[in-house]
Formats: structure tokens, sequence, C-alpha cells
């Protein structure tokens, strides 16, 4: 168990190394660093002042090397927009999108797998035939046309909730639910695979035959060996979140990380956007490795070696 | 109680070809013929679309401002789903958006299904070193924050219809390559690989001839999958100003040209997001059923 | 002895993809307190599903009828839920065929040792644990304190097969139902196990309906025989009567296909029944096993009657020979 642990960790670096060198090569790459940031109409020698005075004449390679050799200090820079530099608006921004995230995940758990564990006790019922209804119908809204919805039916229509801002939680509840829906579907689907897979198994055959009430035999017998995919999955699904996130902040102005990253991306800041993509990858990276311990705790052969 | 005796008990019948079996198999899906229906009307609207707007998609009138739907009390049977900002026809939009969403989807799935099946298959069919590093680039991939890193690009770049399909076509092939790659794995060993083989064929023969038929059904349930997941973030980009530009009609773009006037023209965002999430439906629907007709017996 | 389970006309019906699937076909029969029933059959002949029907786990599809399924007494078929609930795992118990499988992976043996008995009575955590030991000594399971604290994976076939004994015995049930506890070991355990069950049986005179497919099984510990065919029970009889009067043509294809050490020469063909099981799909009428009888007639294409050769034994069939007939028997 601990030498799989150690090998996906020195995968997981050895990826984020990557994509670090990825995002760096692709914004550099797709065109021409200095002009978009001089400005469409800068004269050519605009640009070559912009290109020196960013060092961005120098050597991709060292470009580079330079860049992560301050990253991994944690220092990506000043932004051009702001006068902080990159590490303050990321330590402002990340909290919001954080807590937006794991608010989502959590409404989506909450709702995903109960409908799951139903959905398979009561297979081929309406309940259940209702649940796949849900999940398809979910998985196919786009989430910025669903946010506005939201924003229509919940905000200007019932007037229940704010429209912008972040500073109650009511602000967070519309945000949450645009970002969460879509991660429900395929939650309650792992939910309600993995519960009818169990159900079916001969130990599930032993506890009913014991006498244990049907509540005991789902809960304690069924779910506890079902939840865990659900669990790997849940961390996949929060790291989509985090990188989904750009759009459902700029609809609710949320000031959250995805915020920062389109506004930057809008003003060609680009330090801003190299960190902001780094940082959402790290931590998708992260949040693939917890997935993956869990999924390999679960596998038998890892068990009391 | 009587009826048959035992000892004339029925001979089995012959077995249907396989093609008429999956025939009533899809036909007996529920989700699966829905979703044609759907997929199909869409598709036609898109391919008559210049014969069954009522206007030029393209043609301005400030005069008609934002008129709502035909139902809505000032509504008029001019315009049966109103006006946008500068007055152009909805609905005469709304068809041509068909056409802008489907070729997008058809042509990000066709880009990124080969570079995901190339990728995949020769993961799987040679194994070792090979499998190791196309593994090593899905993973990497799968770490990219894709609508990040799709917005970056498209910011530096501009935003056209040819750099959206080109940017998802170059960033949406993991799945494909996933799963050709375990499927391939699966085939590799068959007896028919093997026979071919044994016949001399070379390798791009046995890939292409005898592998890659094989690999068709999967295939198809993930380009379909593919082909809704490119709509939908071809309409995301464009949301937000870096997909298709205007005056092209993408269902994303006018929601966000709506998006000002939303709290008194609801309709103006409303509809184009429920026909994106109406084909968005019938893609999944039919990638769904596709793949539950094509799943080894026993499943169901 | 008094009856503790009378089951009469007891048929289970499955709809499949193809039709009515007739997995069980009107069958009687009667276990004593303390008595150890065998039925046994092939595979496919309806033995397993029959064990599900009385225990009330059938798959949720499966049609279920019976004149009367009584327990001690009591109709099972009248029972709400959760009284038929009550009575599994404390009055009657199960055992399944593969100890592999039949365990939680995720919880200790002495967490599912304990939880039936917690569950129907109300006893504190050490008394369960203390009669998890005892029983699990009984059992024959070395170490038994330790196991209460070990999970189902680090025990092997036989040990865990053990447990699954220990566990059924927990409530101290009336009935036991053995669902070929023994096929999936090596046939050095399954040796050691039925000795255990016989043992255990005799000692806490609790009646078991054993259910094999191997008839040597049924000569080591039997009390009673039933043997069943294509949905249907051919043939009970005392173990001792069946093996020395098989009655039945298949009961007797059955003894035939044994190789007997001495008589069966090396070299020689095995003996087999020829044919195959007929379909239980759709309707089904006559002798089921008359597409390969060797004494097979005409009246076999009505469902045979049931011959009662002495008070204790009885076969359908309508070939029965007169010399099968004795004089206790009652017409």
């Amino acid at each position: 168990m601990l030498s799989y642990v150690f090998r996906r960790l020195l995968v997981g670096f050895s990826v984020m190394l990557t994509v670090a060198v990825v995002s760096f090569m692709l914004l550099h790459l797709s065109g021409d660093l200095a002009t978009a940031i001089a400005g469409p109409e800068s004269s050519a020698a605009d640009v070559e002042k912009v290109r020196v005075q960013y060092g961005l004449d120098r050597p991709m390679v060292t470009q580079f090397g330079d860049w992560l050799g301050a990253a991994v200090r944690l220092d990506f820079g000043r932004s051009f927009y702001f006068q902080n530099t990159v590490m303050e608006l990321v330590g402002e921004r990340l909290p919001v999108t954080l807590k937006l995230g794991g608010i989502a995940l959590l409404l989506a758990v909450v709702v995903a797998i109960p409908l799951g564990v139903l959905a398979a006790i009561y297979r081929d019922s309406w309940v259940d035939r209702f649940s796949l209804l849900v999940a398809v119908v979910g998985q196919a809204m786009p989430n910025f046309w669903f946010a506005l919805t939201l924003i229509l039916v919940f905000a200007v229509g019932l007037k229940w909730l704010p429209v912008a801002g972040n500073t109650s939680w009511q602000h967070f509840v519309l945000p949450a639910v645009a970002l969460g829906y879509y991660a429900m579907p395929s939650l309650m689907r792992l939910t309600r695979a993995g519960m009818l897979d169990v159900l079916g198994s001969d130990y599930i055959r032993t506890a009913r035959a014991k006498g244990l009430s049907p509540a005991r035999v789902v809960f304690k017998h069924a779910l506890r060996n079902a939840i865990i995919p659900v669990m790997a999955l849940a961390a996949v699904e929060l790291g989509f979140m985090l990188g989904g996130s750009v759009v459902i902040e700029s609809v609710y102005s949320l000031q959250g990380l995805g915020q920062l990253a389109w506004d930057s991306i809008s003003r060609n800041d680009y330090p801003v956007v190299q960190a902001v993509v780094l940082i959402i990858a790290v931590f998708y990276i992260g949040l693939t490795f917890v997935a993956d311990v869990l999924n390999a705790a679960l596998d038998p052969r890892m068990r009391t070696r | 109680m009587s009826s048959t005796n035992v000892l004339s008990t029925p001979l089995p019948q012959p077995p249907m070809p396989a093609w008429r079996r999956g025939l009533r198999r899809s036909l007996g899906h529920r989700g699966l013929v829905i979703g044609s229906v759907i997929l199909a009307l869409i598709a036609l609207a898109a391919l008559f679309a210049p014969w069954l707007s009522p206007h030029d998609p393209y043609a301005q009138d400030v005069t008609q401002r934002l008129i709502p739907p035909a139902w809505y009390a000032k509504g008029s049977w001019e315009h049966l789903l109103g006006t946008d900002k500068l007055g152009r026809d909805y609905l005469s939009r709304l068809l041509y958006g068909a056409r802008v969403s489907l070729f997008i989807g058809l042509a990000t799935a066709l880009i990124s299904g080969l570079i995901g099946t190339t990728m995949g298959v020769l993961a799987g069919y040679y194994g070792g070193r090979v499998d190791a590093v196309v593994s090593y680039i899905v993973t990497t991939r799968l770490a990219l924050p894709v609508v990040l890193v799709a917005l970056a690009m498209a910011a530096l770049v501009g935003g056209s219809l040819k750099v959206v399909i080109v940017l998802l076509g170059l960033l949406l092939w993991d799945r494909f390559a996933i799963v050709t790659r375990s499927a391939t794995q699966q085939l590799r060993d068959a007896e028919f690989i093997a026979a071919a083989k044994a016949l001399g064929a070379s390798t791009p023969y046995i890939l292409l001839r005898e592998l890659l038929p094989n690999l068709m059904s999967a295939l198809t349930v993930v380009a379909t999958l593919e082909m809704a997941h490119a709509i939908l973030l071809e309409a995301t980009l464009s949301f937000l100003g870096l997909g298709v530009q205007p005056p092209t009609p993408s269902w994303g773009l006018m929601v966000a040209e709506g998006k000002a006037y939303m709290f008194f023209q609801p309709w103006v965002i409303v509809i184009p997001g429920v026909v994106l999430a109406l084909l968005v439906l019938g893609i999944n629907l039919v990638g769904d059923g596709l793949r539950d007709v094509t799943a080894p017996d026993g499943r169901n | 002895m008094s009856l503790l389970l009378d089951v009469k006309n007891l048929s289970v019906d499955l709809p499949t993809e193809r039709g009515l699937l007739h997995a069980v076909r009107g069958i009687d029969f009667q276990v004593r307190r303390g008595e150890m029933l065998c039925l046994v059959g092939e595979s496919g002949c309806g033995k397993s599903m029959t064990s599900l029907a009385l225990m009330g786990l059938l798959p949720r599809k499966a049609q279920r009828r019976a004149d009367h399924l009584r327990f001690d007494g009591v109709d099972l078929q009248g029972l709400p839920e959760r009284e038929m609930n009550a009575l599994r795992g404390a009055r009657i118990a199960m055992i399944f065929q593969e100890p592999m499988t039949s365990l939680n992976p995720s919880y200790t043996l002495g967490d599912q040792l304990c939880e039936a008995l917690r569950s129907h009575r109300n006893v504190s955590a050490a008394q369960a644990r203390e009669r998890a030991v005892h029983l699990l000594e009984r059992t024959g399971v070395p170490q038994a304190a330790d196991r209460l604290r070990q999970y189902p994976h680090q025990l092997s076939g036989g040990l865990r097969q053990r447990v699954m004994i220990a566990m059924a015995l927990m409530c101290g049930p009336d009935l036991i139902i053995a669902d070929e506890p023994t096929t999936a070991l090596d046939v050095t355990i399954q040796a050691q196990i039925l000795r255990l069950i016989r043992e255990l049986q005799r000692e806490f005179g609790t009646a078991v309906v054993f259910i094999t497919h191997d008839l040597g099984v049924v000569a080591r510990i039997a009390d009673r025989v039933a043997v069943m065919y294509a949905g249907e029970i051919v043939e009970t009889a005392p173990v001792a009567e069946l093996f020395a009067r098989p009655s039945h043509p298949y009961t007797r294809g059955l003894l035939n296909c044994i190789p007997v050490r001495g008589k069966t020469l090396p070299g020689r063909r095995l003996r087999a029944i020829p044919g195959v099981v007929p379909s239980l799909i759709g309707p089904v009428s006559g002798c089921a096993f008359a597409n390969r009888c060797a004494e097979v007639r005409e009246a076999c294409a009505q469902t045979p009657p049931l011959v009662q050769l002495t008070a204790q034994h009885a076969a359908r069939c309508v070939a029965i020979r007169p010399s099968h007939v004795f004089p206790e028997a009652t017409a």
C-alpha cells in the first residue's frame, strides 16, 4: 500500500511539472506576448521595449527556468494590472473559490447519494426512472445558462436570494447550485451502480438471511462497500469544479479565483493567468491523487499486508 | 395445464442475424429512440435552415428590437420567437445557430477522435514504452483545467469558429485515447489478429482493417459524448466572448447578447438555452443508448 | 416427533425474457424436529430456489405459491415481512455455498457473528462475544478469541465455512437450511465440515435441510432424503431405504452413475443418464423425466401420481414395479 502511495505521489509531481511546462509553453507559443501586452495599436518600438522589459527576448528555457524557480517559492511575480503580487491576489481569491467548490460538492453529494441508493433499492420503479431523468437532463444544461436561469427565477422572480457579491452565505447558494448540479448526475449514477452491484453480492444475502432490518442491510452492509468509489469520484468532481468556476464566478460576480483568471485573461495579465492555471492544476492533481488512494484502499489486496 | 407434452418440446429458433438483433434492441430502448428523434429534428432544422427561416438571420432592423415571441401580448406572428437587441429574427438565428453547433460538434469530434484514437490504439497495441508515454500524456492532459486553458489560448489567438474547432479538437481527445487503448488491449490477443499476423499482414493493415472495425461501436459512443462536450464548451466560450464572434449566430453567443436584457426580456436567454439543452440531451441519450445496446449480453 | 416444517404444493415461478420459468413445481416435504433432511438433485433442479422460497429471500420478480408453508404451525406465507425477518436468523438460519464471498469484507468476524444475536435478542456486546467464542470453539476454529478481531480475507475457505456455521448457530435456531455448504471446499475439508454439521445437529437438536448434489454426502449424513428433478420431488425416503430400494428411475439412474470401488472396473466407461433436462419455460406437463427414462410408457404423458411405498417412502412414478411395493404399504 505504501509503495503504491509513493509511486502515485511521484507521478503526481512529475505531472505537475509537465503541466507547468505545458501551460507556460501554451501561453508563450500561441501568440506574441509582447504584442499582446503592449496592445494592438503600439508601434514596433514600443513592442520591443515591452519585450525587453519583461524579459521576453531571452531564450524560452531561461524564461521558464526563472519562472519555475520563483514559482516553487510561491513567487509568481507581480500582476501587470494590479499593483499587488500575484500571490497576494491569489491569496485573496482562493478561499472564496474553495468555499464555493466545497459547498457545491456538498450539495451535489447530499442529493446524489440518497437518490442513488433509492434508485438502486427500488430499481425500475418510478423513483429510479425519475432520478435517471434528472441525471440526464442535468447533464444537458449548459452551466452558464443554468446559472442565469437560477438568477431569473430565484433572485429576480421570487426574490429569495441576492444576485451578486460574496459577503453572506446567501450569496453562495445559487452559485453553489449552479456549480454543483453538473456533478450530481455522475455521482448519483455511480452510487446507483455501486449499490446495485453490492446488493447482488453474497454477503448481502447472508445479511438478509440473518434477519437484519432492511435499513441495516442497506446502510451498514451495502453502502459501506459501495461508497468508496463515489467518494473518489467526488474528489475528482471537486477538481473539475475548481476549474469550471470561471463561468459561475463571472456570472455571479463572486471575486474568486475563477473570476480572477477570467479578468486576467481579458486583460492579458499573463503572470496571473499562468499562476492560476498551475494552481488549479495542482489542486486537481492532488484531488485525483486522493481519489486514487481511496480506490486503492478499497482493493482487498492492498489491505493488512 | 395441458398443452405440449414434455416429449415434444419445440426446437430452439434459428438465431437472428446480429444486425437484426441490434436493430430490435435499439428500437426497444426508449432513450435511444427519443434521443435519435430529437437529434434528427435538430439536424433537419439545421440542414434546411435556409428554407425554414422566415428571415435573414443577419438582417438588422432597429425599429423591431426586442419584440417578444408570438405568444406574448406584444408579440407578432411576423417574428415567431421574437427579435434580439439588433432586431434580428430569433427563430432564424436559432435555426442557423443549430448549424454552428452541429458543425462544431462534428468537426471537433472528428479531430479529437483522430488524435485520441491514434494515441489509444498505438498505446494499446504496442504496450510497453509507447503505452507509458501515451498514458503519461493523457494524465497530464487530464490535469489541465480545460476551460481555463481554452479561454487563455482563445484570448491570445483571438476567438473565431476555426479557432474554437482547432482548440477543442486539440483538447478533447482524452476519452478517445482511454477507451481505444483499453479496447485495443483487449483485442490485441484475439485470434483474428493472430491469424492476420500469421498471414503476414503488415502492422498498419492489421490496425486499420482488422482492429479498427471492432472498435467502432465503442468509438461511436465516445464520439457522441465528446460531441456533446464540445458543443457545451463552445457555447461557454462564445458566452464569454472568446468563441464564435458576432454576427455569426451561436446559441451561446445569443445568450451572452441577451444577458443585459434578461431581467425584462427573459426569453432572450431562455430560448437558446433550452435548445442547447435539447441538443445535448439528444446526443447524450443517443450515446448512452448506443452504449447500452452494444454492451455485451447479460448486462440487462 | 412433531413436524417443524410442513411444506405442501410449493411452486416458484420466475419470469424470464423467454417466458415463465417454473423453477419449482408443486413440491411437498416435511421436516421433523432434530431431523436431517437431504434435498438432493443436479444443478438447476430447483433445490436452491426451494431454500430461498422457504426463507422468503426470492428475487423480487419471483412468484411463490403454496398450499401451506408451515413452520412450527405458522404459515410463513401469511406473515408480514417484519415478522418473517424476526424469524430469519433467529429461528431459521441459512448457510450458503460460497464461504469466500458470503461474508462482508469490511467488517470483523466478531461484528458479523454478533450482529444477528444482538438485533434479535436483547444481549449485551460482551455476552454476544462470549457466545461467539464458544461457538467458534465448538465449530473447530483455533484461537477463537483472536478471530473475533480478524477480517474474512484473513481466513481460508474451510475456516470461513466454520465461521458461517457458528454464525448460523448464534441465535439457537430450530431449523438450519444449508445450501451446498461443502461444495466449494476441498474434499478433505468437506469431510470435516460434514462431520461437524452432523455432530452439531445432534448436539443442539437442530433440524437441518441439507441441499446437495452429491449422493455420497447424502449417504454420510442424512436421516431422510428427498430427490429433486426438474422442479419436482420424485422420491422421498429414509436414507437407508433409499439406497437399498431406490424406486424412481431417476434415483436408480443416479445411483448407477456412482463408480464403486471394486465393482467399476478401470478403463470402463462411466455410466450416465442419457438425454438432457427439459426446459421448464412455458407450460410443462407429464413426467419431466420421461424423455430420458428407460421405462417410459404412454401413461407418462400425464402427471404421475405419488405412490406410497411405505409410510416413509414415496415416489412419483407409474413404473414402480410390484416388487417394490412392500407388505406394509398403504395403497
